[in-house]
């Protein structure tokens, strides 16, 4: 077991318990809830492979799923958004980046990071939501929870990437 | 052969992407419809007993409120009990044998337990509660769940030392109740829309309600008792297919602060059920 993975292990543990103890409890207006731990999949290495991130995802989405009592949703659409991350990645890869990289401010700039993150969070809501409305059919309510849970957690990307940026 | 094999291997995440979604589509149905799914939740032991450790840390704070709502509550009940007491000792004078047994009886049929709150989901169409009691503590699906304010909802799922409660704020939850003062009874349903308001639903358009009205547990379904307070009517409108008037009511447990609860058992339950299942097979 690599060093890299051990502390992917303790960031897991970590993040997991502040996701269901805090960031899980916190509902505002009612239909806002943030997913911190998507940052976690944002922010693996460039070159971690589509099935180490599905898997990733899909331990997250499972964990918090049975904290939140909410069997297979955020595991399903936290396995969607880690299949579809380095896909997203690719369009904000260029020539002059090394080979392997952490997505990040520091590696392609806040405006693509930033892009990058929203693709990726957006994805993940509109399945969230998606799957917990399935008999349900209020849209209004539906876009209100997508776009306010979006930009919320795209709050704590861009404070989280504030503490790692460097000019 | 061969190709096969190197088509496998080329395209193993997108397997492994069916395989995960799958697992997860899988757990998402099958919560609704078997027992054992108790374990994908938060009544397994695990996250039962984090949370239960967070419940009691946090417990701490609200121990003032607490305090004060059960020393209001016990006011309330003590004035009920003498009033009670009072109209038994009247009834006795008059009819000594009726009053006995109807006492006696009502002893017997009801059992209790006391559980403390662990976790509690409210921003969802279909919100559930954690509770520290299990099936190693007598507790079944289908039992009644109240505090000092009022109906909470029933037993979902039960694992050996935590139970789920479906709360009224569920789309699923179904409560047969009537309104205080007349005879006829309706269900009360909630929307997935505010937390303090639920709506009841079939309410036969002969029937006189007016907003203030308190809306109690009928007691034919055998889960609760006759008589629990819910809520209290804030306004009548036609139901959609203007059969029925639909009242809108705001409920009187405020979900957001449930802490300590009641289970409630009917020792009587069973042999409801048995009896109106063999009318069914009767059809």
């Amino acid at each position: 077991m690599t060093q890299g993975t051990l502390i992917n292990i303790r960031n897991f543990v970590l993040i997991a318990l502040a996701q269901v103890l805090i960031f899980s409890r916190i509902h505002l207006f009612g239909y806002v809830t943030a997913y911190i731990y998507l940052i976690f999949i944002l922010k693996l290495p460039r070159h971690t492979s589509v099935n180490a991130l599905m898997l990733w995802g899909f331990l997250f989405g499972i964990t918090v799923d049975i904290f939140c009592d909410t069997p297979g949703m955020n595991a399903a659409a936290a396995t969607a958004m880690a299949f579809a991350r380095n896909l997203f990645l690719s369009t904000f890869t260029h020539k002059g980046l090394p080979d392997d990289f952490i997505p990040g401010a520091n590696s392609i700039k806040w405006g693509s990071y930033i892009v990058y993150s929203l693709m990726c969070i957006t994805l993940f809501y509109t399945l969230l939501f998606l799957l917990e409305l399935f008999t349900v059919s209020h849209i209004t309510p539906l876009l209100i929870s997508i776009s306010g849970s979006t930009l919320l957690t795209m709050f704590f990307v861009i404070v989280t990437e504030c503490f790692s940026f460097r000019r | 052969m061969q190709s096969i094999l190197s088509l496998l291997v080329k395209y193993n995440h997108w397997f492994l992407f069916v395989l995960l979604e799958g697992i997860s589509i899988v757990l998402m149905f099958s919560f609704n419809s078997y027992q054992g799914a108790a374990f994908f939740t938060s009544a397994n032991g695990i996250a039962g007993n984090i949370y239960s450790f967070m419940a009691d840390v946090d417990g701490y704070f609200g121990l003032k409120d607490e305090n004060e709502a059960l020393v209001e509550y016990n006011r309330r009940l003590t004035g009920e009990l003498l009033a009670l007491k009072d109209e038994i000792s009247a009834i006795k004078d008059s009819t000594a044998i009726a009053g006995n047994a109807f006492v006696q009886r009502n002893k017997e049929v009801f059992s209790f337990a006391t559980a403390k709150v662990v976790n509690n989901s409210l921003n969802r169409v279909n919100n559930y509660i954690t509770i520290d009691k299990g099936s190693a503590d007598g507790i079944t699906s289908e039992m009644g769940v109240f505090n000092e304010q009022g109906v909470v909802g029933i037993i979902y799922q039960t694992s050996d030392n935590f139970s789920i409660v479906m709360p009224l704020l569920n789309s699923k939850s179904m409560i047969s109740c009537r309104v205080e003062g007349s005879n006829s009874f309706c269900t009360l349903k909630w929307d997935g829309g505010e937390l303090q308001y639920s709506y009841l639903i079939d309410l036969p358009r002969y029937a006189l309600f007016e907003p203030g009205d308190t809306v109690i547990t009928s007691g034919f379904s055998s889960i609760f008792p006759a008589g629990l307070p819910i809520g209290e009517i804030q306004n009548l409108e036609d139901s959609d297919d203007g059969m029925f008037y639909r009242a809108k009511v705001k409920l009187f447990v405020d979900f957001a602060s449930v802490d300590n609860v009641t289970v409630i058992g009917s020792s009587t339950k069973e042999e409801q059920e048995q009896l109106e299942k063999s009318i069914d097979r009767e059809k």
